[in-house]
C-alpha cells in the first residue's frame, strides 16, 4: 500500500528489476544459467580424475568431506561427488523420457479434442477425467506395483498419471487459439487442416506450452526422485539422487554429509526448471492490476 | 438445488465405473501369471493341470469382461479379495491403516490452507518487494522434495533439538512433523495461487469501480474479491487433498507414521496385487468424493450460481 496509483508502472519496474525477483527476466535467466551449469557438470567427471561412481573404498567408509573426497564417501566408501555427478544424466534423462512420453500422449490428445467434433471432445475429456480421478502419485505407485520396482516402471507410472492434466491444458490452449480471427480467416481461405494446425495453432500455443513443459519437468523430477527414495524407482547401485538418499537413511546420524549433497542436487535442479517456467510465465503475462 | 446435487452425483457414476475398470485392467495387463507366481511363492512346482484347476477355481479362465463384472460386483460390496502376503482380507488390511493416512492428509491440508492464506495475505498487503521475496521463497519451497525436507526436519527437531521423537505410535503430537512436511510446499504453492487469483481479480472493472467508490482496500478484498475467489480455491483444495494422499506414502515411510504408506510399499515389494488394487480403488473413491463435496461447496458459496439454481 506504499505505492500510489500515479506512479508510472514502467519506471517502477525498471528500477526494481535490478534487484527484485519478480521480474520474469531475472528468474528466467537464473534458471537457464543453473540448468546450463548442471549440464556442464555432467561432463566434468570425464575431465577431472574422479574415482568411478561405483568404485568402493571400504577403508574410507562414511568419511566426511576431505581433500581426497570433496563431498565425503558413503557407506560403501564410494565417492559422493562422483556419484552425484554421474546421477545428473540419469535423473535428467529419466525426467526427459517421462516428459517425452507425456507430451507424445498429451499433445495429440489435446489437439484432437480441441479441434475435433464436440462429441469426440467430450468422450476424450471424459476418458482423461477418469485417469485424473486418481491421485497422481497413487496411480503411479499402482502402475509400479504391477510392473515391479524399476526406473523404467517409475517413468511409465509417472507418465501414466501425469499426462491427463497436460492434455487438458493443451486442449484449453487449442480451444482459445482456434477462435482467433486469423485462424478463421485462414480456414475460410481454404487452408488445409494440417496447415491450420502447424502454421496457425501450434505457434500460438508454443509459448504457454513452454511454461507448462518447464514446470511439469520440475514436478516430474520431484516425483521420480521421490519414487527412487522409496526404493521403488532407480535401484541401487544406480547413482540417482533419490536412491542415494534412500541408501543414506540408515547412516543418517553418523554421516549427515550423505544427506545434504544429494538433497541439494535435487532442489537445485527442480528449482532451475521452476525458475525457467515461472520466469517465462511472467514474461508472457502482460496484465497490470488496478492499484489502490 | 436438490436436482443439481442429484445430477452432479449422477455424473460421477460413469467416472467411478471407468476408474474401477482402469484398476481392474491394470492387474490383468500386469506381466506374469499370478497363479504361477503364488504357487512358486508357496514353494510348489506347478503342473499344468494344477494351474488350470486353480484358474478354474478363481474364475481366471473366464473371458475378460465376465471377470470384470464379477470383480466389480464384489468390489461394490467392498470385497477386494485376500492379501497374498498376509492372507487377511484386503479391506480389513486397508481399514486398519486408512484412518491414520486420512488424518495425516486432512491435517496437512488444513495446515497448507492456513499457510497459504497467511502467505497470500502477506503478498497482497505488502509492496512489490515483499511480493517478490515471498515469491522467491515459494519457488524455493515447491522445489524441495518432501522426503528431503522430512529428513532435514528430523535431523533438526529430533536429533539436534530433541523436541520430538521418531516412533510410530500414532499420537497426535507425532502428527506435527509429518503434517508440517507435507503442508509447507503445498501451502507455498497454494499461497501463490491466492496471490495470483487476487491479482487477476484486481485487473477487473468491478475492482476499479470499488476503488472509485472509495471502499477501503481491506473492504474490497473481503467483500468484493473474496467471494469471487473462494470457489476456485475450494476446487484446488480438493485437488491438494489428492496430492496429500499420494505424498503421505513418502512422509509416512520416513516418520514411521502407521498409515497406508507402509502397507502399499510392502505390497509393491511383494507384488501383492489385491492390496494394490484395493488401495487404488479406495484412494480414487476418497478423491472423487472430495471433488464432489468441493463442487457442492462451490455452488453453495457462489451467490450467482445459487440464485440460478433456485430459479431452475
Amino acid at each position: 500500500m506504499t505505492e500510489s496509483t500515479f506512479d508510472h508502472p514502467l519506471k517502477r519496474r525498471r528500477l526494481l528489476s535490478w534487484f527484485a525477483f519478480s521480474s520474469g527476466q531475472t528468474s528466467f535467466l537464473l534458471g537457464v544459467l543453473m540448468l546450463t551449469s548442471i549440464c556442464l557438470l555432467a561432463i566434468v567427471p570425464s575431465l577431472l580424475s574422479l574415482p568411478k561412481p561405483e568404485a568402493m573404498d571400504l577403508l574410507a567408509r562414511l568419511s566426511p568431506p576431505s581433500e581426497a573426497h570433496l563431498f565425503g564417501t558413503d557407506h560403501l566408501g564410494r565417492d559422493q561427488l562422483a556419484r552425484l555427478l554421474a546421477a545428473i544424466p540419469i535423473s535428467l534423462g529419466a525426467a526427459a523420457q517421462t516428459m517425452g512420453i507425456i507430451l507424445a500422449i498429451a499433445l495429440p490428445w489435446g489437439l484432437i479434442a480441441g479441434l475435433g467434433s464436440p462429441r469426440l471432445d467430450m468422450v476424450m475429456m471424459r476418458l482423461s477425467d477418469i485417469i485424473m480421478a486418481f491421485p497422481t502419485l497413487v496411480l503411479a505407485l499402482a502402475v509400479i506395483g504391477f510392473m515391479g520396482a524399476s526406473l523404467e516402471a517409475s517413468i511409465l507410472g509417472v507418465a501414466a498419471a501425469w499426462w491427463p492434466s497436460n492434455a487438458r491444458l493443451i486442449r484449453a490452449l487449442v480451444l482459445s487459439a482456434k477462435e482467433r480471427d486469423f485462424v478463421r480467416a485462414a480456414h475460410m481461405a481454404g487452408a488445409s487442416r494440417s496447415r491450420l494446425v502447424f502454421r496457425h495453432i501450434l505457434p500460438q500455443i508454443l509459448p504457454p506450452l513452454a511454461v507448462m513443459i518447464s514446470l511439469e519437468t520440475a514436478s516430474v523430477l520431484l516425483a521420480l526422485s521421490s519414487l527412487s527414495f522409496l526404493g521403488i524407482g532407480a535401484q541401487p547401485p544406480t547413482p540417482e539422487w533419490g536412491a542415494m538418499l534412500n541408501e543414506a537413511r540408515p547412516f543418517f546420524a553418523q554421516a549427515p554429509h550423505m544427506l545434504l549433497a544429494p538433497g541439494i542436487a535435487v532442489v537445485m535442479t527442480v528449482l532451475a526448471f521452476n525458475l525457467v517456467g515461472e520466469g517465462l510465465r511472467d514474461l508472457l503475462d502482460k496484465r497490470e492490476p488496478f492499484r489502490w | 438445488m436438490f436436482r443439481f446435487f442429484l445430477n452432479r452425483f449422477g455424473a460421477t457414476l460413469p467416472t467411478l465405473l471407468g476408474m474401477s475398470f482402469v484398476a481392474f485392467a491394470i492387474v490383468t495387463l500386469a506381466p506374469g501369471d499370478p497363479v504361477q507366481m503364488e504357487l512358486r511363492a508357496m514353494g510348489v512346482v506347478p503342473k499344468p493341470e494344477d494351474i488350470a484347476a486353480i484358474k478354474a477355481e478363481y474364475g481366471l479362465d473366464k473371458p475378460f469382461l465376465a471377470r470384470y463384472i464379477h470383480w466389480l460386483w464384489r468390489a461394490v460390496q467392498l470385497d477386494f479379495g485376500t492379501s497374498i502376503a498376509t492372507g487377511r482380507s484386503v479391506i480389513e488390511e486397508i481399514g486398519l491403516y486408512l484412518p491414520a493416512t486420512l488424518m495425516l492428509a486432512i491435517s496437512s491440508l488444513v495446515g497448507s490452507i492456513v499457510i497459504s492464506l497467511f502467505l497470500g495475505a502477506l503478498a497482497i498487503m505488502g509492496n512489490r518487494l515483499t511480493a517478490s521475496l515471498l515469491r522467491a521463497i515459494t519457488i524455493l519451497l515447491v522445489s524441495i522434495p518432501s522426503f528431503w525436507l522430512a529428513l532435514i526436519l528430523i535431523h533438526v527437531f529430533i536429533l539436534d533439538l530433541g523436541w520430538s521423537r521418531l516412533v510410530g505410535e500414532g499420537d497426535l503430537s507425532d502428527l506435527i512433523l509429518p503434517a508440517l512436511t507435507l503442508s509447507l510446499g503445498a501451502g507455498a504453492s497454494l499461497g501463490r495461487l491466492v496471490y495470483e487469483r487476487v491479482r487477476a481479480e484486481a485487473c477487473e472493472d468491478y475492482v476499479r469501480l470499488a476503488i472509485a467508490k472509495g471502499i477501503s482496500p481491506l473492504g474490497i478484498l473481503i467483500s468484493h474479491i473474496a467471494p469471487r475467489i473462494i470457489g476456485p480455491l475450494v476446487t484446488v483444495w480438493a485437488t491438494t487433498l489428492g496430492w496429500m494422499l499420494g505424498g503421505a506414502v513418502i512422509v509416512e515411510s520416513i516418520f514411521g507414521w502407521p498409515g497406508l504408506g507402509q502397507l502399499i510399499l510392502q505390497a509393491i515389494g511383494q507384488r501383492d496385487y489385491p492390496v494394490i488394487q484395493g488401495y487404488l480403488v479406495l484412494m480414487g473413491l476418497v478423491f472423487v468424493t472430495t471433488s464432489l463435496i468441493a463442487d457442492l461447496v462451490v455452488v453453495v458459496a457462489d451467490p450467482q450460481l445459487r440464485r440460478r439454481l433456485h430459479r431452475d
